[in-house]
C-alpha cells in the first residue's frame, strides 16, 4: 500500500455529484500501461483525490493550476488597446512551473480550453506540446454548444477512469464552442481521438 | 511566542525537543539542527533537520531549499523540500515548489503549485530479469484499446 494519506472534506451537507465512466481516461491509461513512472501535468486545482492516485500509479506530478487563473480572468492577463483585447499568453504561461522539454507522459488540461480566449490557445498548446515527450498524451474536455451548465472548474479523479466535477464551480461560458475543426487546425500535427458522452462535452486526447 | 526558544516535551514515547522560531524572527542563511523545528517568522535560505521534522506554522514564511525527516506547511513555503518520510500541506498551507517525498498528505483548500515525486525504494533488477519490452518505451498506437464504441475518431 502506498503511504499516502489524504485529508477529506466533512461538510455533510454537501451531496457527492456523480462519478462520470471516462473512455477516454480508460484509452489514455491502457496506452500507458507500460509506462511505469509516468510524468503527469495537471493544469486543474490540486485535488488530494487526483493527487493520491496518480502518485500511487507511480507518477511524477507536475501541478499548476491554470483553470483557477482562466476563471479569474486576472486584468494582468488582458491588455486593453481601444476595442481591441489581447490575451497575453506569456503572462499566463509564466504560471507553469519548470518542466523538461519533452518528458511529459500526460497533460491533463480538463475543462480549461473553454475558458480561455480561442486567441490564447494556439500560444498555449504550443507551449504545453513542447513538454510532451513523443507518443505524450494531452488530455481534455470540450464542451457541447448545448451545455448550458457551464464549464466545471474543478475536475477530479475518482478512479483512474472515473471523475467527479462540483457543478457549484460551474462558469458561464464567455466563449464560443470549440468545433473539432478547430481542434484539427490547434493540435499541431492534427492527431486526436475525440470520445463523446451523454453529459453535454466530448473528451479529447491529442497524441504528440 | 518568545522569538527563538528551544524547548522540551516528553511524550509517552520519549522526549522530543524542538527549535521556535518566533513571529518576529527574520532569518537569512544557513541552519541545521538535531532537533524539531517550527518557523513562524520568516526565513530564507537552507535547512537541514536530517532526522527531524519541520513546521512551518500559519505566520511562518519560508524561501528555502530543505532537507528533513518530516515536514509540516501550515504557513507559505517557496523552495525544494526533500523529505524522506512525508510532506504534510495542511488547508492553510501554501506551497510553491518541489517536493521529493515518502509520501504526500494534501489537505483540501491547501495551495501547491510546483513538482511532486515520491522517493521509491526499488528493487534491484537482475540483468537476467530485465524485460527489453518492459523498458521500451511505449507506442503511441495504442493496440487493444481503441475506443469501443468511442464515437468520434479524428487525426
Amino acid at each position: 500500500m502506498f503511504p499516502t494519506k489524504t485529508f477529506f472534506d466533512s461538510q455533510g451537507s454537501r451531496t457527492t455529484p456523480p462519478t462520470a465512466p471516462s473512455r477516454a481516461l480508460e484509452w489514455l491509461w491502457q496506452n500507458l500501461r507500460d509506462v511505469k513512472h509516468p510524468h503527469i501535468l495537471d493544469c486543474g486545482p490540486a485535488h488530494p483525490a487526483t493527487i493520491n492516485l496518480l502518485l500511487k500509479r507511480g507518477a511524477k506530478l507536475y501541478i499548476s493550476d491554470l483553470i483557477a487563473l482562466a476563471q479569474e480572468f486576472d486584468p494582468k492577463f488582458v491588455r486593453r488597446l481601444g476595442k481591441t483585447t489581447t490575451f497575453l499568453t506569456d503572462a499566463f504561461l509564466e504560471n507553469i512551473p519548470p518542466i523538461p522539454p519533452d518528458s511529459l507522459s500526460v497533460i491533463a488540461c480538463w475543462h480549461l480550453f473553454d475558458l480561455l480566449p480561442h486567441e490564447a490557445i494556439p500560444g498555449l498548446l504550443t507551449r504545453l506540446w513542447s513538454y510532451l515527450r513523443t507518443g505524450g498524451l494531452l488530455f481534455c474536455l470540450l464542451r457541447e454548444p448545448n451545455l448550458a451548465s457551464g464549464a466545471g472548474t474543478r475536475w477530479w479523479l475518482d478512479s483512474l477512469m472515473t471523475f467527479r466535477s462540483d457543478p457549484e464551480t460551474n462558469l458561464p461560458f464567455r466563449y464560443p464552442v470549440l468545433t473539432n475543426r478547430d481542434m484539427e487546425r490547434l493540435v499541431p500535427g492534427g492527431n486526436f481521438k475525440t470520445f463523446l458522452t451523454r453529459s453535454g462535452r466530448r473528451e479529447i486526447v491529442a497524441i504528440k | 511566542m518568545n522569538e527563538m526558544t528551544s524547548r522540551s516535551s516528553s511524550p509517552a514515547s520519549g522526549t522530543t525537543r524542538q527549535t521556535v522560531l518566533g513571529q518576529t524572527v527574520v532569518l537569512k542563511g544557513e541552519l541545521s539542527a538535531d532537533e524539531d523545528l517550527l518557523i513562524e517568522g520568516q526565513f530564507e535560505g537552507t535547512l537541514s533537520l536530517e532526522q527531524h521534522c519541520l513546521t512551518v506554522g500559519a505566520t511562518g514564511q519560508v524561501k528555502a531549499e530543505i532537507k528533513a525527516r518530516q515536514a509540516v506547511i501550515l504557513g507559505t513555503l517557496t523552495g525544494k523540500v526533500a523529505a524522506k518520510e512525508k510532506v504534510e500541506i495542511r488547508r492553510s498551507g501554501h506551497l510553491v515548489g518541489d517536493l521529493a517525498t515518502g509520501a504526500v498528505a494534501i489537505e483540501e483548500g491547501a495551495y501547491f503549485k510546483g513538482s511532486i515525486e515520491i522517493l521509491r525504494d526499488e528493487p534491484k533488477e537482475s540483468p537476467r530479469g530485465a524485460s527489453p519490452r518492459s523498458a521500451a518505451p511505449p507506442s503511441a498506437a495504442p493496440s487493444s484499446a481503441a475506443p469501443r464504441s468511442a464515437s468520434g475518431t479524428s487525426g
